[in-house]
């Protein structure tokens, strides 16, 4: 018999930057043995342009096939506008159809293709809920859907479009007990299959702290952030209060290093040393040397350095309003919240100056990984959730 | 409890299986709740033509709101139609079909929209209308679907394909529909209560002089509804000229709006629209009530003659109203070739299954019965 055949559906798919898409990739990967696989997207690799950037058709990635459908017009330049116009009070209907459209990526032939060969497939598999493919997409094909939404708080998940693409799929693979948590409050839709699934952390077995030290010429105790530096992430209320803490306590000396593209700007600071881009073994090697691992960002459906900081043994610091990293941390009990900027400061005290707490924590984040986020596990689920949908169809 | 019901076309003179359903339940429900109606200015589904005043009145303890449509049924609506359920069409073609069909009602859905947190449960009659069907999508976590669904080629389009996976619950009008509506969509897992229907009690009727007029030609067989092709009236005469022609004794009573040709015969009677009274003086001087159609939702009918110890005979093309003749066991249903023998089978035993049939009623018609199963399917919504 052949294996069951899967229809992964994304907004942009290949080497393009962004964690969903990441995602999408990694578990297509390992889901290959398993179904005979075809990727649906769009031409577009920048998210804020959707710019038509590759050639329409079929193309192939680490040997699958990637159907790619036109972006027939880019992100409008007053995307904004559409946007405040459809997250106000009292909008209308009209307002949240022209914010799907804005928002893009317009691929109306990629719609087309859903309708007209969608259930060739056995599955659809969905990425992301908030994108024009999955709003639209994923309603013409309920009875074969299975949705990875990646949803977090934000203001457009309140919009009305957004109800079906929660209510209509046969399952959802939900990042976390928090965003599962989050869907059901708002959704009331607990009836559908679903799973906390995510995705596998993978790590090299040799990590070393001491080279990466050396090589990057950093002394003492180190504090990591992993990702891109960005406002929207929160890295400016990152950067004033670690400076805080090196005002208010002299006496650990601890460097903020920072490692990804930077899209703002970076405090000139002797303490804050921004590395840019690194290898992967440099990153694990970061990680593993790291006192304690810092994400600032509220809006997370998962955060994957934070569960790669975990999988080497290090403990987090998260920002108590972000309900999934805080959350999780509280869970794994692998992190501290803070509140303030005081209280960042106090836990980035304890951490430095009692590292076997922190080795502790960060073995109960090794522990918490280890239990669902694996690969095999991964797997397991979504084979799993596609049998039952399979199961229903026929 | 806020309770809204939102039906294509709502009010008294309103002719329609579900719209009635949908007045009768806003009555029932008002009596323990604050029910309103959201609905068009339409009277017929042919033209979508305005008729009713925009705006807000009252139908007894029930506030209507009845909003103006931006769209009649578009005149290529038929070709249209056609292509879309017939032939290769694209995507961009199939989302017309709501708009061509008609009513298209922005207005209704711009007030499900803004207003619909204010109820807590909103109950959507007949999938097959834009009020429910992108109505429904916006208020999906308290609505329930009544969906009134046959097994009939619209049933296949995209519009319908979400809105059957989307409602917190469904109520059904038969296990049949229930059954139908499973199997296409396979959507098991949302909950759903048979409503069925409630029954006055017959008003004062007498049977007698029916019987006096047609007892000596032998076995009164009684057709009611809609005289047309539509209904399968041509087939029930053709079935029943044959019977005769064959030996068969009595007279084929038809009683309803005759809009087909009828044979000239002596033991053929149309007697055309029939008052109340008449309906069920008719019923009850019956020895039989036949019902030849092919697509029935409920067969009211059907549970008007059993309130008056009649049994049936029906088409056993119908799935709906099989299952209940079964349910009931009041009555046969017929193949085309054995007409006569079904006929036969059920005048042998017309006062045992008239008798099934009153006890089916009243166990299963009565209001209080009717009004637990849609307080249970509000529930269901509202919990």
């Amino acid at each position: 018999m052949s294996d069951p055949s899967l229809l992964v559906v994304v907004q942009r798919y290949g080497d393009v930057p962004g964690g969903a898409e990441a995602h999408a990739r990694a578990v297509v990967q390992r889901l290959k043995p398993n179904f005979a696989i075809e990727v649906a997207t769009t031409t577009a690799t920048d998210y804020r342009t959707w710019r038509h950037e590759l050639t329409a058709g079929i193309d192939a990635v680490d040997g699958v096939t990637v159907r790619r459908f036109p972006v027939e017009r880019p992100r409008a330049w007053n995307f904004k506008l559409f946007e405040r116009r459809a997250f106000r009070a009292g909008h209308t209907l009209e307002d949240e159809r022209a914010f799907i459209d804005a928002q893009g990526p317009y691929a109306p032939e990629l719609l087309e293709f859903i309708f007209a060969r969608g259930r060739d497939y056995d599955h659809v598999l969905f990425f992301t809920y908030i994108y024009y493919p999955t709003v639209l997409g994923l309603p013409l094909v309920p009875e074969r859907a299975v949705l990875v939404p990646t949803a977090h708080e934000e203001a457009a998940i309140g919009l009305a479009a957004y109800k079906p693409v929660f209510l209509a799929p046969r399952a959802i693979a939900y990042n976390t007990e928090e965003e599962r948590r989050m869907v059901w409050r708002r959704f009331r839709n607990e009836r559908i299959s679903n799973e906390i699934v995510g995705v596998g952390i993978e790590m090299p077995a040799d990590r070393d702290a001491a080279r990466f030290r050396s090589e990057y010429g950093i002394d003492g105790p180190y504090l990591l952030y992993v990702g891109r530096i960005v406002e929207s992430k929160n890295c400016g209320e990152l950067f004033s209060n670690f400076l805080r803490l090196r005002r208010l306590d002299p006496s650990h000396d601890p460097t903020l290093v920072l490692i990804g593209d930077s899209e703002m700007a970076v405090p000139r600071d002797a303490a804050i040393r921004h590395l840019g881009r690194v290898s992967d073994q440099d990153k694990w090697d970061a990680l593993a040397g790291c006192a304690a691992f810092v994400m600032p960002s509220l809006l997370e459906s998962l955060s994957l350095v934070t569960l790669e900081a975990w999988a080497a043994g290090r403990p987090a610091i998260v920002d108590a309003r972000s309900p999934v990293l805080a959350g999780m941390a509280r869970r794994a009990r692998a992190g501290l919240a803070y509140r303030s900027p005081a209280e960042f400061a106090e836990i980035c005290e304890v951490l430095l100056g009692d590292p076997a707490l922190g080795d502790r924590l960060g073995a109960a984040g090794a522990e918490f990984v280890a239990a669902t986020y694996t690969w095999p596990r991964v797997v397991e689920t979504y084979v799993d959730l596609f049998a039952e949908v399979r199961a229903r169809l026929s | 409890m806020r309770i809204l019901i939102v039906v294509q076309r709502y009010g008294a003179e309103v002719v329609g299986g579900s719209e009635s359903h949908a007045r009768v339940v806003a009555q029932r429900l008002a009596k323990l709740n604050q029910v309103e109606v959201a609905a068009t200015t339409a009277l017929d589904y042919w033209s979508w033509a305005p008729h009713f005043p925009p705006g807000e009145s009252m139908d007894g303890p029930v506030r209507v709101r009845r909003f103006t449509i931006a769209g009649l049924r578009s005149p290529t609506f038929k070709e249209t139609e056609n292509h879309l359920l017939f032939e290769p069409h694209s995507l961009a073609e199939e989302r017309e079909w709501l708009a061509t069909q008609g009513p298209h009602v922005p207005a209704l859905l711009e007030f499900l929209h803004r207003e619909g947190n204010a109820y807590e449960a909103i109950l959507f009659y007949t999938y097959i209308y834009e009020p429910t069907a992108a109505g429904l999508p916006l208020v999906a976590e308290r609505a329930a679907l009544i969906s009134t669904a046959h097994d009939e080629e619209p049933l296949r389009l995209l519009p319908y394909r979400a809105l059957f996976q989307l409602p917190r619950a469904f109520g059904f009008l038969t296990p049949e529909e229930r059954d139908l509506v499973h199997a296409r969509f396979a959507n098991e897992h949302i909950p759903s209560e048979v409503l069925g229907i409630g029954l006055d009690a017959p008003p004062w009727h007498d049977p007698a002089p029916f019987r006096e007029r047609y007892a000596p030609r032998g076995p009164l067989a009684l057709y009611l509804g809609q005289v047309s092709e539509g209904k399968a009236v041509d087939e029930l005469v053709a079935d029943w000229i044959e019977y005769h022609d064959t030996g068969g004794a009595g007279t084929l009573v038809l009683a309803g709006t005759q809009r087909m040709p009828l044979p000239d015969r002596e033991d053929i009677v149309s007697l055309g629209h029939v008052s109340e009274e008449e309906k069920y003086a008719l019923l009850e001087a019956a020895d039989v009530l036949v019902l030849p159609s092919h697509l029935e939702s409920l067969g009211i009918v059907l549970l008007e003659g059993w309130q008056v110890g009649t049994p049936c005979l029906v088409s056993a093309h119908n799935a709906v109203t099989s299952g209940q003749v079964a349910r009931a066991r009041a009555g046969l249903s017929y193949e085309r070739d054995d007409f006569a023998d079904a006929l036969a089978a059920v005048l042998a035993r017309r006062d045992a299954l008239g008798a099934a049939g009153r006890r089916y009623v009243e166990r299963e018609c009565t209001w209080p019965a009717f009004d637990a199963r849609l307080e249970q399917l509000v529930d269901l919504v509202a919990s």
